[in-house]
C-alpha cells in the first residue's frame, strides 16, 4: 500500500510503478466492479476542500474528502451536491458515511434527486489527475460554462479509476430547496404506479423524486420548494394523481435516501443489479427479470433488483437497458456487460489514452480495462 | 492565425476523390467553383477557403461510405452542419472533403413517454421544439442561430444559449448518438450505457472524433409560467452585483442576460426592444416554472435588482413585450453589425464576481486598440461575448482586432476562466489553447484524439495548435489486451 498525501506523492509512485495499482479512496466500494488487483495506491490521504466560493455555486476538493464532509460545509450555506450521492458503503459491507468525493465520481454514485438535476458527469467541471505516463494534468475548468477543448471530466464519471487517479476535483453545487414533501399513492399496480411516475415526470412539476416500490404497492413522489410554491406544487400534483388517493408522508428525505443507496436489497444475500432503461420500458424490464426484490427510481428509468438470475445484461438489453452488477455472492457473473466489438475497442483505446501501460486498477470493468 | 498550406499530393488525386465520391453520393458531390464557394466558411466571417470537394450524404450508409474512402484516401474531413459556427469549426481545407449533412433532416422518432426525440444530424435545432411543441414539450438548448443551426453541429460544438443557465448545455440534454467513427464504423454510444462515457467527450469535441448521424435528445415539459423582468442600472458594477445577489439567494433563473449602454444603443436603432438609453447595463432576467414559484422569484428578483441600485425595473406585460425584450438580446449580433462592416464575437467565461475587474479592464485595452466593441453577457454563468468591431478593409485592423480579442481571452484566463463558454475553439482560438492549459493537459487531449481517430483526418487544424502524429503522444495501441509495465526506458 503507497499512502499519498499530495498530487506529487501520486506522480512520485506512477513514475515508481512495477506493477498495477488498485486506487483506494476511503475503499468503501473495493466490491464494486472486477476483483481489483495490483498494490493499493490510497488517495485518502489526498483530502480537503481547496476553496467554496458559495456565490459562484463551486467547490473545488481534494478526491480524499469525505462526501459526508462536503456536505456539511454545504449545508452551512443552504446548498447541496445536485446529483445527490447516496452512500454505498454498506451495499459492500463498509461502515456509513466513510465514503470519499474522488470515490463517488469513479463510481457514478447517483441517488433520486439525479432525475432532476443530473448525474456526477453534469456537475463535475473540473479535475487534476495523474495519467499513466505519470503526468499531472487538468481538464475541464473551473467555471458552470466551459467547451474549451474536450471535455475530458465526463469520462472521468464512472470509469472506476481505470483512466487514472484524481488528484483535484471541481463540482457545480445547487441551492438546496427551502422545503420538500412526498407523496405515496398505495395499492397500486405496477403499470399503473410506473405510468403514474411517466404522467409526473411529464408534467412541469419538476419532481425531485419518482420512485415505485412493487413489494409494497406504493409510488412516492417528492417535490420541492418555498413554502407557498410548494402547496401549489403539491395541489397541482394531487390533481394529476386525480384518479387516486394521495398521502402525504414523513420522513420522505430519509427514504429516497435509502432507495439510493440500494438499502431494500441489502442482506436479501441476492445479488444487487442497478439496471438503466429507458423509462417505458420499466414494466418490460421488471417482468423479464422477475427479480424477487425490485424498486424504481428515476420514473422507472432505473431499477434497483435483488436477484439470482444471472443473464441479467442480456435480459435487460432486450429492452434498451444497460446493468451494472453492484454486488454479488457470484463472483463468475461480470459486473460490466460485455460491448460489441467497434464499442470495446474503442474502449480500449481511450483507456491506453491515459494509461498505456495498463497500471490503473486494470481489469476492474473488463479484460485490460 | 495562419491556415496551413494544402497537401499537393491530395490535390493532384482531386479527379480521382471527385469520382469515387460521385459513385458513392450520385447526386450529391459539389465541385465546381461556384458551388464551393457557398461553403467556403461559416460565421467566423474573416477565414473563407473552399473545400477541395463538398459530399452532401442523404443516409448514413452514405456517411460510412464517404468515411470508409477517406479513410483508404488519406483525405481529410471537415463535417459541417449549417455552418453557423462562430469559431471557425466547419473552415473547410483546400486538401479536405467538406462533409455537409444538411440533406439528412428527418426526424426519426419522437417518444413522448420516454421524453425524447430521435434526429438526424441535419435537423435544425428550433425544428425539434417545432416538432413536440403541441403536446406541450421543447426542447431546452437555445443558441441564438437555433432557426438555422443543426443538431449535429450542436453536437460537435456543445452548443448552449440564454437558458442554459437552468436547463445545462447540449452535453446534459443528448442521451444517446450514433457516431461514425474514421473509416466508416458505426458505434451508439448513450447516457447511462454500462460503459465509459464516451457520449460525454464526443460532445463537444468539434468535429475531431467522429460525425453524429443520429442523436436521442431529451424533450421536456415546457414550464406553464415564464415572466421576464428588465432591470436598469446606472452603473456596471451594480448590475454585477444583482447577479451576485440573485444566484447567491438560491434562485435560479431560466436566463439572465447583461448588455452595456453600447450595444443598447446599437439595439435601440436596429429594433427598438425598448432597453433604457439613459442605463450603463440592462439585465433582463427569465423566470419559469409553476405560478406560485414564479410569483414568489419575481417578487425577490425585484426586491434583489431595487437594492442593487436598479433605477428602471419593469416586467414584460403581455407576450408581445416579452418577445421584444428578448429579441434585442437575440438581435445584438446585426445590431452591432450594422456599426462596421467586420465583427470578432469573444466568448470567454469568468467567474461572476471577476466581472467588474474583467469590464475594466475591456474599456481600457479598446482604448488602447482604438477598436470599439461592446458587451452582451450570459450574467448568470459569467458568460462573456464581448463583440469587437473592425473593418478587414483596413490595413491591419483584423490583426489588431485578434489581438485584442486575445487580450480579452488570457484575461478571462487569468481571472480563473476559461476561453471558450460555448462557441468552441475551432480555429480562432486555436493559438491560445496554451494560455489556459499545459503541455501535458494539451497532449492528454490529443491522445483522446488519437484513440478515436490515429490517422488524424478528422477535421484536422482545429482546436489544437500543433498536431502532433499519434506516436508522439505516447499514444500506444493496445495488443492482446495485456500491458507492459512502465520501468521501461520509454519512459
Amino acid at each position: 500500500m503507497i499512502k499519498c498525501a499530495s498530487e506529487a506523492d501520486v506522480v512520485e509512485a506512477v513514475r515508481d510503478a512495477h506493477g498495477p495499482f488498485e486506487i483506494l479512496g476511503a475503499g468503501t466500494k473495493r466490491g464494486f466492479g472486477r476483483a481489483p488487483e495490483g498494490e493499493g495506491l490510497d488517495l485518502s490521504g489526498v483530502s480537503g476542500i481547496v476553496s467554496y466560493e458559495p456565490d459562484e455555486m463551486i467547490l473545488t476538493a481534494k478526491p480524499g474528502t469525505k462526501v459526508s464532509e462536503i456536505e456539511a460545509v454545504l449545508a452551512e450555506k443552504n446548498q447541496c451536491l445536485g446529483f445527490d450521492p447516496p452512500d454505498w458503503g454498506p451495499l459492500f459491507g463498509s461502515p456509513a458515511s466513510q465514503g470519499t468525493i474522488g470515490g463517488a465520481i469513479a463510481c457514478d454514485v447517483a441517488g433520486s434527486a439525479a432525475i432532476r438535476y443530473g448525474r456526477a458527469r453534469d456537475h463535475l467541471l473540473g479535475f487534476r489527475a495523474v495519467n499513466g505516463l505519470g503526468e499531472a494534468y487538468r481538464g475541464g475548468g473551473k467555471v458552470v460554462k466551459n467547451v474549451t477543448g474536450f471535455d475530458l471530466p465526463k469520462l472521468m464519471c464512472g470509469s472506476f479509476g481505470t483512466l487514472g487517479p484524481l488528484t483535484e476535483v471541481t463540482l457545480r453545487v445547487f441551492p438546496e430547496a427551502p422545503l420538500s414533501a412526498t407523496l405515496a399513492v398505495t395499492e397500486v399496480t405496477t403499470e399503473a404506479g410506473l405510468a403514474l411516475l411517466r404522467r409526473v415526470r411529464s408534467s412541469p412539476l419538476e419532481a425531485t423524486g419518482l420512485a415505485y416500490m412493487p413489494g409494497e404497492a406504493v409510488a412516492i413522489i417528492r417535490v420541492d420548494g418555498a413554502r407557498e410554491p410548494l402547496a401549489e406544487k403539491l395541489a397541482l400534483l394531487r390533481e394529476l394523481l386525480s384518479e387516486h388517493e394521495a398521502y402525504e408522508v414523513d420522513g420522505g428525505d430519509a427514504l429516497f435516501g435509502e432507495l439510493g443507496g440500494g438499502a431494500p436489497l441489502l442482506g436479501s444475500g441476492l445479488a444487487v443489479w442497478r439496471i438503466a432503461v429507458p423509462r417505458a420500458q420499466a414494466v418490460a424490464l421488471a417482468k423479464e427479470i422477475a427479480a424477487p426484490l425490485w424498486y424504481a427510481d428515476w420514473a422507472g428509468g432505473l431499477i434497483w433488483a435483488g436477484t439470482k438470475v444471472t443473464d441479467v445484461h442480456e435480459r435487460a438489453a432486450k429492452h434498451g437497458g444497460h446493468a451494472i452488477l453492484l454486488r454479488a455472492d457470484d463472483k463468475a457473473i461480470a459486473p460490466f456487460a460485455p460491448e460489441p466489438p467497434a464499442r470495446a475497442a474503442l474502449t480500449k483505446s481511450v483507456k491506453a489514452a491515459f494509461d498505456p501501460s495498463g497500471l490503473f486498477n486494470p481489469g476492474r470493468m473488463w479484460d485490460g480495462v | 492565425m495562419q491556415l496551413s498550406p494544402p497537401d499537393p499530393d491530395i490535390l493532384s488525386r482531386r479527379a480521382e476523390i471527385i469520382a469515387r465520391l460521385s459513385a458513392l453520393v450520385p447526386d450529391g458531390v459539389v465541385a465546381d467553383e461556384a458551388g464551393l464557394a457557398a461553403f467556403d466558411g461559416d460565421a467566423l466571417t474573416a477565414y473563407r477557403q473552399p473545400a477541395l470537394v463538398c459530399v452532401l450524404p442523404k443516409t448514413k450508409e452514405q456517411v460510412a461510405a464517404v468515411l470508409a474512402l477517406t479513410a483508404e484516401m488519406g483525405v481529410p474531413i471537415v463535417p459541417r452542419g449549417a455552418g453557423t459556427s462562430l469559431s471557425g469549426g466547419a473552415l473547410p481545407r483546400g486538401d479536405g472533403i467538406l462533409l455537409a449533412l444538411t440533406r439528412m433532416n428527418r426526424i426519426l422518432d419522437i417518444d413522448y413517454e420516454n421524453g425524447w426525440v430521435i434526429a438526424e444530424p441535419g435537423v435544425t435545432n428550433l425544428s425539434i421544439t417545432r416538432a413536440v411543441e403541441a403536446r406541450g414539450f421543447y426542447y431546452a438548448p437555445d443558441p441564438s442561430s437555433q432557426i438555422a443551426c443543426t443538431i449535429g453541429g450542436n453536437v460537435a460544438e456543445n452548443s448552449g444559449g440564454i437558458h442554459c443557465l437552468k436547463y445545462g448545455l447540449t452535453t446534459n440534454n443528448l442521451l444517446a448518438v450514433e457516431l461514425a467513427l474514421p473509416g466508416g464504423e458505426l458505434v451508439r454510444l448513450a447516457q447511462n450505457d454500462g460503459g465509459l462515457d464516451l457520449l460525454g467527450v464526443v460532445a463537444g469535441s468539434e468535429g475531431l472524433l467522429g460525425v453524429v448521424v443520429e442523436a436521442t435528445l431529451r424533450i421536456l415539459p415546457k414550464p406553464p409560467v415564464t415572466r421576464t423582468l428588465l432591470a436598469a442600472f446606472r452603473s456596471v458594477p451594480a448590475a454585477g452585483q444583482c447577479v451576485a445577489a440573485i444566484i447567491a439567494a438560491g434562485i435560479v433563473p431560466a436566463a439572465m442576460e447583461f448588455l452595456d449602454k453600447r450595444c443598447i444603443a446599437a439595439v435601440e436603432d436596429y429594433c427598438a426592444p425598448g432597453y433604457p438609453r439613459d442605463a450603463e447595463g440592462v439585465l433582463i432576467i427569465d423566470l419559469d416554472g409553476i405560478e406560485a414559484d414564479v410569483r414568489d422569484a419575481v417578487a425577490r428578483v425585484s426586491d434583489i435588482a431595487s437594492a442593487a441600485g436598479a433605477h428602471q425595473l419593469r416586467e414584460a406585460t403581455d407576450e408581445g413585450e416579452r418577445a421584444r425584450l428578448w429579441a434585442g438580446r437575440k438581435a445584438a449580433f446585426p445590431a452591432m453589425g450594422r456599426l462596421a462592416p467586420d465583427m470578432l464575437c469573444m466568448d470567454g467565461t469568468i467567474p461572476r464576481r471577476a466581472l467588474p475587474e474583467v469590464l475594466a479592464r475591456m474599456a481600457a485595452m479598446s482604448e488602447a486598440y482604438g477598436l470599439g466593441f461592446c458587451n452582451v453577457f450570459h450574467a448568470g454563468d459569467g458568460n462573456l461575448h464581448p463583440l469587437i468591431i473592425f473593418d478587414v478593409m483596413k490595413p491591419g485592423e483584423l490583426e489588431r482586432a485578434e489581438e485584442f480579442g486575445a487580450e480579452i481571452l488570457r484575461l478571462c484566463v487569468a481571472v480563473g476562466g476559461v476561453l471558450t463558454g460555448e462557441h468552441g475553439v475551432g480555429v480562432e482560438k486555436r493559438d491560445l489553447m496554451p494560455a489556459m492549459f499545459s503541455e501535458q493537459d494539451l497532449a492528454q487531449q490529443q491522445r483522446v484524439k488519437c484513440a478515436f481517430d490515429s490517422a488524424g483526418l478528422f477535421n484536422p487544424g482545429k482546436v489544437f495548435p500543433t498536431l502532433s502524429a499519434c506516436v508522439e503522444r505516447g499514444h500506444m495501441h493496445v495488443k492482446g489486451g495485456r500491458l507492459p509495465f512502465p520501468n521501461l526506458p520509454r519512459f
